[in-house]
């Protein structure tokens, strides 16, 4: 007898209302209950950070949470970030800056850096450095991936980012 | 010599860094990797592994898994064994050292499949696997390659009645004169542990068998070889003209996904088995103890002869190379290692002696360099023996011992042959770049204040472009002598005049083979390489290509892009001719078109060819096929064959790049923790594609090559037990343990390539273990430690740290 | 690597939870932040059949301060509990150890609590725990107790608790103003699990170290409140040379586990170096009035 929860979940401003079995990692209900691909598995064991989504607001390892524990909270994907089309200043930056080789890890790559701009708006390269460590990649050494953040940085102050503020509107119903 | 082969500068878009055109897709999350992909009625599969290093399987009980619900078929190694053949392998004795996609009578390392349960989702198919019980005779585990190659040990393939699968000194010129008069001869043993590309994302396959048409369709992460596929299929007992292997994009491969078959094959085996698309995907233990792809792992007794005017003369060299279980491309990668003995010196001879051992762990295969990275660091460890014993500073040694700039293309001993370079400039280059007499100055006054900097330098070389030779001169009658190692496109302008560029391997490691096709394409027809599209074809498509490795994706693709444009614009200048009413002879290729010479006007741009040579048949001279679409294969432009007597292996892997990295390093001498202050690398591989990209991957292959020098490593203990099985003790660097890298290029094109590139994609890592080694030498010289164990962990560096203070008490 | 089949029960109070553990007994693991359970889950290395999700349990996410101790609730994220200015001013040791759990997204769902009751001997709170005189509130269906950090830690991944109980909150005694406090680590990389780390917190009167406490995690079967580093400190002017023996006395009853990332012989090298680290900065900080 599997252990069956109906759960409903807001994913990039979307809601959803499934069932699902206790056991399913969030990781795998949005590949594949929800066919949002973006959010790619590295490990299962929280230890790279290739499964990063934001719950209401935070990033968390999505491997280490089981969907059912998702039940009414509000997500953001990889998915979420790109708004009709436009890409978001961070991927636009990434692009740029040539922020990604294979691009495996730069989905979650890119929720962490959202949150770490939403902290803070103006940080120094080492608190990038330091914010991403979070996050493994085996292709670019980071460099680049810190360039881009801070490029990103510079063209949402430009564009009058405040911090905290964007997140909550964008990712609650 | 031939004549350089590529238009000379100036370059409109080879030599740009252009934004990739593949990016959008990867950062929309719509990159296509193997799991995004599913069909209808898809399964799931798991392995299930071995708890032992080496047991006999007495029993294998599956019923309690096969009526679990949802499980759809358990396969034990015995039944897969009548459904598919061995697998590929190019090892010394492939009938001796058998190796299939599950294990049959006994298990030889922690990891090995035993069993494989599909099901109708990956939690059930574990599921199953926990139901799966079996019953191991547990025998002793050979783990020691050095105890391994005893007479006496326990085999690990008893057919082969020995662990050692292959060993042989090779001698290369007159060492034992050149040893002779030598002034002095330096010694050490050195040791490299096994580590290994680790990319986040694992291999995977998703296979589909059409009973209707007998095709078996495999998406992989994995395709290199695409003309050796035959192979594949039949281990999987099909017809070889039935079998597609499809690929997708890897998620990083760092060598681990090059020729990744068993997956794939366990994949097909179960879609054909069940009757439904099957979907096999590694999960990180199977990774990292069942990837078939460890790096070397040797054991090094070295010598070098030197003049005491610091002219090194020769090098002796024996290694000893655990490879594990199995040894699926046999001694290749001492193959990589003889491509590049002596570094960028002028040594003389050289004697190699390489025993290939094995024991109870999981293979080697490929890892970033191929076991060059190895030998860079042996030699470099070397040559900064002999400065020390000389007292003599390491940067002058070397530019003593560089080939010159009139050298090239300069021979080996081994008969490798080193195209072109300039390592004085590299060398030159990279000390401004780091700032060098500022950080001696600097160490200096940090000393007096009880800290320890150390700086290293050194300069390897970066190989590229193998050849298939080298997989098999080691045997006097090797069984097949291999000589083809291509790489194909198919160049298609339509009749809108939009080019298509056809790949035929996977490509797509994360090294960015949309944008330098786009660029080499946009290149030779003055298109925006915007407007490239480049897709990648199945294995049943028809050409022959090699894939990534050995750096050679570049080249090798150059050179088809060059082979197949060059049709193109012959066939486009006919027509062109035909059209203005001129002859061929006339006309010249300016501006994406073909004009009349002396006469700029009248020209017919690329576009308006294509659409007559598609259109309108009827209106081209008789002999003209409509279209304008051409392949081209290209194969390895400069390859020849090694002697009877092996004491010349022949030119295998010409195009050599070079580099000096110099990094700045503090090591801590309560911890032996070791942290960079400054991080330069400054390469050569030729002319460059896309700069940008090529740094990215100098950066990051630097940051890999930190993570082999102080942090990676594959541990088995005594007993044969693996115990890195997870990314909390397998430790690939985080952003916190890497430095930025400052990067500097230099660009000496190969006289044998299209555009002069050689490849680079390797090279960063191929030098980082060889500097970080000479940094904490230098940091820690007040203590006469050195660095000759990879890698440097803090506890080995402290253990070296406190047995030198001992000694000095 | 998927967990396997259990059964998924939210509660809502602590009563709900608590009634949901006698329940399932032996069978049932509390679920907070999930960080160190569900990679165990992931592996199969643990196979709870029942869990029990204390998630939303609203009423036990708080920091309070009284009667010179700090409460905090089981439900309590770390990353709250760094960020709390009430711990930063009244426990500022465990603010500084918290910035080396793991990172910032573990911190986001890994419980101040859940890693007292995970009990991983390299875990940095724990040892803080110890350092200030910790104590649990643990909650059963039989009623409640009270149980001394000092008592709690029995062995690697071994607690006093029984299955049945729900630690409910952790108090921590607050020191004096001005206390001196350090906590710093070793590990591979940055947020690895800990090599040796060292916690320490120094009082300063007129005759020198009124009150000390010296910690060790990483280096144990469970984390080492170091009596006798602590012993020779106290009452005596902290020189280098009492600096120097107290790290040695620290070490020298030290039985440390080996494995790939250390030796036993190396743990014990790096304690003592991180041990008299950890006290040099904590001695400087309270000579600046116990100021970061």
């Amino acid at each position: 007898m599997r252990d069956i929860h109906r759960i409903s979940v807001t994913v990039n401003g979307r809601r959803y209302d499934r069932e699902v079995e206790s056991r399913k990692l969030l990781v795998d209900f949005l590949r594949e209950d929800l066919g949002l691909v973006g959010t790619h598995v590295g490990c299962e064991h929280g230890v790279c950070g290739t499964c990063t989504v934001l719950l209401n607001g935070e990033s968390i390892r999505s491997c280490l949470t089981f969907a059912v524990q998702a039940d009414g909270a509000a997500i953001m994907t990889v998915e979420g970030l790109a708004r009709d089309g436009q890409l978001h200043p961070l991927q636009e930056a990434f692009r740029e800056k040539q922020a990604l080789q294979c691009g495996y890890c730069t989905p979650g790559m890119l929720l962490r850096a959202y949150e770490i701009l939403q902290d803070n708006p103006s940080p120094r390269p080492e608190d990038v450095r330091k914010g991403i460590a979070s996050n493994l990649c085996r292709c670019t050494g980071y460099q680049f991936i810190i360039e881009a953040i801070l490029d990103a940085a510079s063209r949402l102050r430009a564009a009058g980012a405040v911090p905290g503020s964007a997140r909550r509107e964008e990712v609650l119903p | 010599m031939t004549a350089p082969l590529s238009p000379s500068p100036p370059r409109r878009w080879v030599g740009k860094s252009i934004p990739r055109i593949e990016d959008p897709k990867f950062l929309l999350g719509r990159g296509g990797y193997i799991d995004d992909l599913a069909v209808p009625g898809m399964l799931h599969a798991a392995v299930v592994r071995s708890p032992h290093a080496h047991a006999r399987i007495t029993r294998v009980d599956v019923e309690a898994a096969r009526r679990l619900p949802g499980v759809v078929a358990v396969v034990t190694g015995a039944e897969a064994a009548t459904l598919c053949n061995p697998l590929p392998d190019f090892g010394p004795a492939p009938d001796k050292h058998v190796w299939r996609c599950l294990a049959v009578d006994k298990v030889r390392y922690v990891g090995e499949g035993v069993a494989a349960v599909v099901a109708e989702s990956r939690y059930l198919a574990e599921d199953g696997c926990d139901l799966v019980s079996v019953e191991y005779e547990v025998l002793p585990p050979v783990v020691d390659p050095i105890a391994a190659s005893q007479p006496g040990a326990p085999l690990v393939h008893d057919a082969l009645g020995s662990n050692v699968a292959y060993e042989r000194t090779f001698v290369f010129g007159d060492v034992e004169r050149d040893f002779a008069e030598a002034d002095l001869v330096v010694r050490d043993r050195l040791r490299w542990h096994r580590s290994g590309g680790q990319p986040l994302e694992t291999v995977g396959a998703l296979a589909q068998y059409d009973p209707g048409t007998g095709m078996l369709t495999i998406y992989c992460n994995s395709l290199t070889f695409t003309h050796f596929l035959f192979m594949v299929a039949n281990t999987l007992k099909i017809p070889s003209n039935k079998l597609d292997i499809r690929p997708t994009p890897a998620g990083g491969s760092f060598g681990s996904k090059f020729w990744a078959v068993k997956v794939a094959v366990l994949a097909g085996m179960l879609a054909r088995l069940t009757g439904r698309p099957v979907k096999f995907i590694e999960d990180r233990v199977d990774n990292i103890s069942n990837c078939d792809h460890h790096g070397s792992d040797r054991i090094y007794d070295v010598e070098l002869a030197v003049m005491k005017d610091g002219t090194l003369r020769s090098l002796k060299i024996d290694v000893v190379d655990d490879y594990g279980a199995y040894i699926q491309f046999g001694t290749g990668t001492h193959g990589n290692s003889l491509a590049q003995v002596v570094g960028p010196y002028r040594i003389r001879s050289v004697r190699y002696g390489v025993h290939a051992v094995l024991t109870n762990k999981c293979q080697q295969g490929a890892h970033r360099g191929f076991g060059s990275e190895v030998t860079n660091w042996v030699v470099e460890r070397m040559v900064d023996l002999a400065a020390r014993a000389l007292a003599m500073d390491p940067v002058e040694i070397r530019r003593r011992n560089f080939i010159r700039p009139d050298q090239f293309p300069y021979v080996i001993p081994t008969g490798n042959m080193y195209d072109s370079g300039n390592y004085d400039g590299v060398l030159t280059k990279a000390l401004e770049l780091a700032d060098y007499a500022h950080w001696r100055r600097e160490q200096e006054r940090l000393r007096r204040e009880g800290r320890y900097i150390g700086i290293g330098v050194i300069s390897c070389q970066e190989r590229s472009v193998f050849s298939a030779t080298e997989f098999w001169f080691w045997f006097d009658q090797p069984a097949a002598k291999v000589t083809s190692a291509p790489e194909s496109v198919t160049l298609c302008v339509d009749a809108a005049g939009n080019v298509t560029a056809t790949l035929y391997s996977n490509a797509f490691w994360g090294n960015s083979p949309d944008t330098v096709v786009a660029q080499l394409v946009a290149e030779e027809f003055g298109v925006d390489p915007a407007s490239v599209t480049v897709v990648y074809s199945g294995s049943n498509r028809g050409l022959p290509a090699t894939g990534p490795g050995g750096s050679r994706f570049t080249v090798m693709i150059a050179g088809a892009i060059s082979g197949a444009a060059a049709r193109i614009k012959e066939k486009a200048a006919r027509i062109a001719a035909h059209l203005l009413e001129v002859s061929v002879a006339d006309l010249e290729w300016a501006d994406g078109g073909f004009r009349v010479k002396g006469a700029p006007t009248r020209a017919k741009s690329l576009a308006e060819i294509a659409l007559w040579a598609h259109l309108f048949k009827h209106s081209l001279p008789d002999d003209i096929e409509t279209g304008l679409v051409a392949d081209k294969v290209y194969d390895h432009p400069y390859t020849t064959m090694p002697s009877d007597d092996r004491k010349n292996l022949g030119v295998f892997y010409p195009f050599v790049g070079n580099a000096c990295h110099i990094p700045v390093v503090e090591v801590d001498i309560d911890t032996g923790a070791v942290t960079f202050l400054k991080y330069v690398a400054v390469h050569d591989a030729g002319t460059m594609v896309n700069p940008r990209s090529l740094e990215g991957q100098i950066i990051g292959g630097t940051a890999h090559g930190i993570g082999t020098a102080l942090l990676e490593e594959y541990v088995y203990d005594a007993g044969g037990q693996l115990l890195t099985t997870s990314y909390m003790d397998y430790v690939i660097p985080s952003s916190m343990e890497v430095p930025d890298v400052i990067v500097g290029h230099q660009e000496t094109p190969s006289p044998f390539t299209v555009h002069g590139i050689k490849g680079g994609g390797e090279g960063g890592r191929m030098m980082t273990p060889a500097a970080v080694s000479a940094a904490i030498d230098d940091a820690l010289a007040p203590f006469g430690v050195r660095c000759n164990e990879i890698p440097a962990t803090p506890e080995r560096v402290k253990a070296r740290i406190d047995a030198a203070r001992k000694e000095h008490r | 690597m998927k967990p396997a089949p259990f059964a998924y029960h939210a509660a809502r109070t602590v009563k709900e939870a608590v009634s949901l553990l006698g329940e399932f007994q032996d069978g049932g693991r509390v679920l907070a932040g999930g960080q160190s359970l569900v990679p165990l889950m992931n592996f199969r290395l643990a196979r709870p059949s029942h869990l029990v999700d204390i998630n939303p349990v609203e009423e036990l996410d708080y920091i309070r301060r009284a009667d010179g101790v700090l409460a905090i609730g089981a439900r309590t994220r770390q990353a709250a509990a760094e960020r709390s200015p009430l711990v930063r001013d009244q426990a500022p040791l465990l603010a500084e150890a918290l910035g080396w759990v793991g990172h910032e997204p573990i911190r986001h769902r890994g419980t101040v609590v859940g890693s007292i009751a995970h009990a991983d001997p390299a875990a940095e709170i724990p040892a803080v725990a110890l350092a200030l005189d910790g104590e649990v509130t643990a909650l059963s269906t039989r009623g409640e107790r009270t149980i001394a950090a000092a008592d709690f830690f029995r062995g690697p991944f071994a607690t006093a608790l029984e299955p049945r109980e729900l630690v409910t909150e952790l108090r921590l005694k607050i020191w004096p103003p001005g206390t001196g406090y350090a906590f710093l680590e070793f590990a591979r990389r940055h947020g690895d699990f800990a090599i040796a780390g060292a916690g320490v917190l120094l009082h300063l009167g007129p005759g020198g170290v009124d009150q000390a406490a010296v910690v060790l995690c990483g280096v144990g079967d469970t984390p080492v409140r170091a009596r006798r580093a602590e012993e020779r400190l106290l009452g005596h002017p902290p020189t280098p040379e009492a600096l120097d023996e107290a790290a040695e006395a620290a070490v020298a009853d030290l039985t440390p586990p080996g494995d790939v990332h250390g030796s036993p012989q190396y743990r014990r090298k790096v304690a003592r170096a991180y041990v008299r680290r950890a006290l040099t900065l904590a001695l400087e900080r309270a000579r600046r009035g116990g100021r970061p």
